[in-house]
């Protein structure tokens, strides 16, 4: 049987390739995935583990709840009696912050997003930095720079430059030139600056403070043993300490968490997509060829095959080609992961470097599902194939037998469709985790996918019946023909459409939501603010120096400028935003959407008064009147009675209280202003002013001032990124699915080599023959197109309705849709380019005589 | 071209020779394994013949008149169909001169199963861009005698039925000649006689022109003129002849 499999697979060499490409690219991306993720997560791993290489014990703030966004503190002087223990042969607070240099004109910041950190200079016995040149800094004044910051900014020892800080730009000059550990791990474009700690502590207002307290243990003591004895010491239960394996894969897990999970994630969700893809097609390969191979299967049995082998032939033939392109798959996953490594690179963004490895889990993986998925997409013809009657040897076009379920199966199409609604509906509404939600509307989703596929079979033929005659007026009389061929056998044609629908249907769904979600930030600039231009921080989550806010008042042409800024708060279960406005003018830069209340509230909410985003509200299940008891960050506590609820999603998306009050909640270091909302004065010069507002902001380098339209613009490319990626990783199924329309036509030309050499021996052309497998292949993209745009559409609408309370609007861009049709239709001839050309080749006799 | 309805018109074309071959030879392999299918045969075929070409299995039936209908090539030897030369030409002039001057009728599928019993005889005038004459397309819808299954597809139609709208579609265009490659080769004697019957009114009543291949002689018996081929050579090449005449030369051939 083996024998008869291989033999079957090479005189069907381009079917077989044509399907183990489908497979194949799916499992390039998987494994892909697998190898860019592993590479992250070692690269993490590998990045704290050199940083505490020279330590043994950490101590750090153990904060009254976890809030990954924000760094704590605790007192510098723990240090102290830390160094009383027993055994700690060195002891140093360390703190770290964000900020940059300025040298020659220039920011050295990072690219893409990445963390600028400035970190105090630890002696060099506990220092993952080592000089390449110069020295580690000392005195104050004193910096040393990574050395791939030297590299972008061309800085030398000796050099003078500025320091970005929280209390603007300081003066200082580069005394040395660094490298991270032994020098080969890349910090995934992040920039590092080294400053002493006194330094480090004035500038970002953190007197006293210290990130963590490093210990570094005596010889013959044990990082285990030394964290028991440190831990006794201090008998502190707001402080953690650990040994530093602990620490570092802490550290790692969080941050591999926060990006790698993230991009595993997004990237493995995509790859199933691609699979489904690859397995709509192997179904619709297999079901071809089994059609096809009715005859020798028929013989076969005649001669004496069992149900059994006849199983056993297709199944295995689907097994082979599985196993061959998934191992070919598993290759190429590696050059999908340096691709992607680059791809990154190249819109700013490098990815964490440490070389790429195929981790055995992956190879498992793949085999699992390019094999399972190949074989179960197999199953059904295969099982078609056993059930055909060795009779059917001596008749001449002979089919297998439907199925005896197949009078159902637009009954149990339809279930599947319902049930999948459910479940999109359930993923939408129901209060789930987010990975159990995920994986709830995926699988809504894919049962519609298969729902489609199945019940528009039913569609192709009215479909092919209607297009015929505008198709005949164009194309002529092989118009007529390729329409009919089309119509001919429904349910191969429909899911060779259904494959491309499945990504042009996803390509549209992510284009509306991405467009709501992108409404839904520019929108509530437009709905929200009064003001015209908005302050930040360069710096994620940084505070704004406080001394922005006169700076910013003084500026001729300022109206207003209300500073807004919060921190985390725990509140009953949750950790929400707790925001401080500033009640003499917030009403003046922005406007409340109140559900409860007005305006007037702002101005009476003194030190015990908030009003609520009424979302938040609903979470924490309270109303106006009741009192809500928060915890910071710092561990303060305070309660507040709630006065009024307000709508929105975007700027005030919390608990809002005054500044005033919500000064004593604050970390040391923040100053309360994240945002200063600007509102120009009566008939000024926007430029102007914007441009007098950066000057006035000169002496603070991490302060940045954008007008609406420039935020706007900045959601704008930022989306513009984000659907980028997207278009790029969906284009990979939607290439897939084309190969599955290649191999439908392929096949069916195969099949109709008589009917194509009576064809052109009756007068028709090469080019017309090419003409109409053109037409064939554009109606299937076309219904593959307009079912993918529908399914879009849908999907889009649901998502949005489900998360109208997240702020996400439903706009349907029918200019962008209309674009994906025409894509559609380029993709059906791009499809049918080899098609053509084989059906154009073949020789008349040669095809007229066809066995 | 005017027509007046009970009488069809003879379409209007010269009395000369429709196909004229001389000198044709087909090789196939070389060497050892060389097969002379066609050696040296010079035959033409004049304008309103029915000519039968006979002879046993593998002696070249099949490739004269493939080559005859422009559908091979010679490997020496000129053909010229209604006038045009064929040797020298590409196969977009080939197509268009099949699709112009030649109707085909093929002993198997010879129709599109999608297409309806209609649809189908209009096919190669589709394909072309052409409206058929609809007085000629009357007369010949008339002549097949398939009433109301015109509308019906193949496979709901007998083999003969078939084979008689393929003779329909073969006749629309109103081609220089048509090629029949053993056109009731598939049929039952009786439902062959009404394709043959078919064929014989093409000739007699519509003015056209039919090459068929046979290995039937009751069916060559029905052709104006019948070829003998043996080896690649035309050995016969005789006028009417009766059935029994055709089998007694096919036996000294053999
Ligand atoms: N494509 C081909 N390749 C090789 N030999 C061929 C080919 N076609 C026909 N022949 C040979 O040419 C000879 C004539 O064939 P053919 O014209 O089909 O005969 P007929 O139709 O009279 O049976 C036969 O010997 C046949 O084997
Ligand atoms: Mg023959």
């Amino acid at each position: 049987m083996l024998r008869l499999v291989l033999r079957g697979l090479a005189t069907r060499k381009l079917r077989s390739a044509l399907t183990a490409i489908a497979i194949l690219l799916g499992v390039t991306m998987i494994s892909g995935t697998f190898v860019l993720t592993d590479q992250i997560d070692r690269a993490f791993v590998q990045i704290f583990e050199q940083g505490n290489a020279q330590i043994d014990v950490v101590v750090k703030d153990r904060p009254p709840f976890e809030d990954q966004q924000t760094e704590v503190y605790l007192d510098a002087d723990v240090v102290d009696r830390v160094r009383d223990v027993e055994g700690v042969a060195l002891a140093e607070p360390f703190l770290q912050v964000q900020g940059y240099l300025v040298a020659n004109g220039e920011q050295l910041v990072s690219q893409g997003g990445a963390p600028n950190f400035v970190f105090s200079s630890l002696p060099q016995a506990m220092n993952p930095y080592t000089p390449v040149a110069g020295r580690l800094p000392e005195a104050s004044g004193e910096v040393a720079v990574a050395k791939e910051i030297a590299e972008q900014g061309g800085l030398e020892v000796g050099q003078a430059a500025q320091l970005a800080t929280q209390a603007g730009a300081r003066d200082v000059t580069v005394v040395g030139i660094l490298q991270f550990g032994d020098g080969t791990t890349s910090l995934g474009g992040s920039t590092s600056v080294i400053a002493p700690l006194a330094d480090v502590q004035a500038w970002w207002s953190l007197d006293g403070k210290a990130s963590y307290i490093y210990a570094k243990a005596a010889d013959g003591v044990s990082e285990d043993e030394l964290a028991g004895r440190v831990r006794t010491a201090l008998d502190d239960p707001g402080l953690i300490v650990q040994t530093a394996a602990e620490d570092s894969a802490e550290q790692a897990s969080e941050l591999n968490a926060l990006i790698g999970r993230l991009i595993r994630f997004a990237l493995l969700g995509f790859a199933g997509v691609a699979v489904l893809v690859g397995a709509f097609i192997i179904f619709n390969t297999f079901s071809i060829t089994v059609a096809q191979r009715t005859r020798e299967f028929a013989m076969l049995r005649t001669i004496g095959a069992s149900r059994r082998q006849i199983l056993g032939t297709v199944v295995g033939e689907a097994f082979v080609i599985a196993l061959a392109a998934t191992l070919v798959g598993l290759v190429c996953g590696l050059g999908f992961a340096w691709g992607l490594n680059r791809v990154f690179e190249l819109v700013g963004f490098g990815l964490p470097a440490t070389g790429l490895r195929m981790p055995w889990q992956t190879v498992v993986v793949c085999l699992v599902v390019g094999i399972g998925v190949t074989v179960l997409a197999a199953i059904g013809p295969a099982l078609r194939a056993t059930r055909i009657a060795p009779v059917s040897a001596l008749r001449d076009g002979a089919a297998p037998p439907r199925g005896r379920l197949a009078r159902l199966t637009p009954v149990i199409a339809v279930l599947i469709g319902v049930l999948g609604g459910a479940a999109l509906a359930a993923g939408l509404t129901q209060d789930i985790a987010t990975e159990q939600r995920l994986a709830t509307l995926a699988a809504g989703a894919i049962a519609i996918f298969i729902a489609v596929a199945i019940l528009s079979r039913y569609i192709v033929r009215p479909v092919v019946h209607a297009a015929a005659p505008p198709i005949t007026a164009v194309a002529g009389g092989v118009g007529r023909i390729a329409a009919e061929n089309t119509g001919r056998n429904p349910a191969r044609t429909a899911v060779t459409a259904a494959a491309l629908m499945i990504g042009i249907g996803l390509v549209v769904f992510v284009t509306i939501f991405v467009g709501g979600l992108r409404e839904s930030f520019t929108g509530a600039i437009d709905d929200s603010l009064e003001s015209e231009l908005i302050v930040t921080a360069q710096g994620f989550g940084s505070p704004l120096p406080a001394e922005v806010l006169p700076a910013v008042r003084a500026v001729e042409g300022v109206a207003v400028a209300s500073p807004v800024g919060g921190t985390p708060a725990q509140i009953g279960p949750g950790t929400f935003a707790l925001i401080g406005v500033d009640p003499a003018d917030i009403d003046q830069v922005y406007s409340f959407d109140w559900e409860q209340g007005d305006d007037a509230l702002i101005a009476q909410l003194g030190a015990d008064g908030a009003v609520v985003e009424a979302n938040v509200a609903s979470d924490l299940g309270v109303g106006v009147g009741d009192s809500i008891d928060v915890v910071s960050i710092t561990g303060a506590t305070a309660t507040f009675e709630v006065r009024g609820l307000y709508a929105d999603e975007q700027f005030l998306n919390g608990v809002t209280i005054t500044q005033e009050a919500l000064g004593p909640l604050l970390q040391s270091n923040a100053t309360g202003i994240n945002t200063l909302f600007v509102k120009e004065a009566e008939g000024a010069d926007s430029a102007a002013v914007q441009a007098a507002v950066e000057a006035a902001l000169e002496p603070f380098p991490t302060a940045q001032v954008q007008s609406n339209a420039e935020i706007k613009e900045q959601i704008e490319s930022g989306v513009n990124q984000l659907l980028v990626i997207f278009y790029a990783l969906l284009a990979l199924s939607v290439i897939i699915s084309l190969f599955g329309i290649v191999n439908t036509l392929v096949l069916s030309i195969f099949e109709r080599t008589r009917e194509i050499g009576m064809l052109r021996a009756v007068g028709t052309t090469r080019r017309q023959l090419r003409r109409m497998i053109r037409w064939e292949s554009v109606i299937t993209s076309i219904i593959g197109g307009v079912l993918g745009v529908l399914i879009g559409i849908l999907f889009g609408w649901v998502t949005a309705q489900g998360l109208e309370a997240e702020g996400i609007v439903f706009i349907l861009p029918v200019g962008t849709l209309l674009l994906f049709l025409a894509l559609s239709i380029v993709a059906g001839v791009v499809a049918a380019i080899l098609p053509a050309r084989r059906a154009a080749k073949l020789d008349v006799l040669e095809a007229l005589q066809y066995e | 071209m005017s027509t007046t309805e009970a009488t069809p018109a003879p379409p209007a074309r010269g009395t000369g020779d429709v196909v004229a071959a001389t000198d044709l030879t087909k090789v196939y392999g070389e060497g050892e394994s060389e097969v002379r299918a066609l050696d040296g045969v010079t035959i033409s075929f004049p304008h309103g013949q029915l000519a039968a070409v006979m002879g046993p299995s593998g002696s070249g039936k099949s490739t004269l008149m493939h080559i005859l209908a422009g559908l091979d090539q010679p490997t020496s030897g000129s053909v010229i169909v209604d006038g045009t030369e064929l040797a020298g030409l590409n196969d977009q002039k080939l197509t268009l001169l099949r699709r112009e001057k030649i109707g085909f009728v093929f002993q198997f599928f010879n129709l599109l199963p999608m297409l309806t019993a209609r649809e189908n005889i209009e096919l190669p005038m589709r394909i072309a861009g052409a409206s058929p004459d609809p007085a000629w397309q009357d007369t010949l819808i008339d002549a097949i005698g398939l009433g109301d299954r015109l509308s019906h597809r193949p496979s709901e139609l007998s083999g003969g039925q078939q084979q008689r709208v393929a003779v329909a579609r073969a006749l629309l265009s109103q081609p220089a000649v048509v090629f029949g490659d053993e056109p009731t080769g598939n049929l039952d004697s009786r439902t062959g006689a009404e394709v043959l019957q078919l064929l014989r009114r093409a000739v007699d009543e519509f003015g056209q022109t039919v090459i068929m291949v046979t290995h039937d002689a009751s069916a060559a018996s029905i052709a104006d003129r019948v070829v003998f081929l043996r080896d690649g050579k035309v050995v016969r090449d005789s006028g009417r002849m009766s059935a029994s005449e055709i089998l007694d030369t096919i036996k000294t051939l053999e």
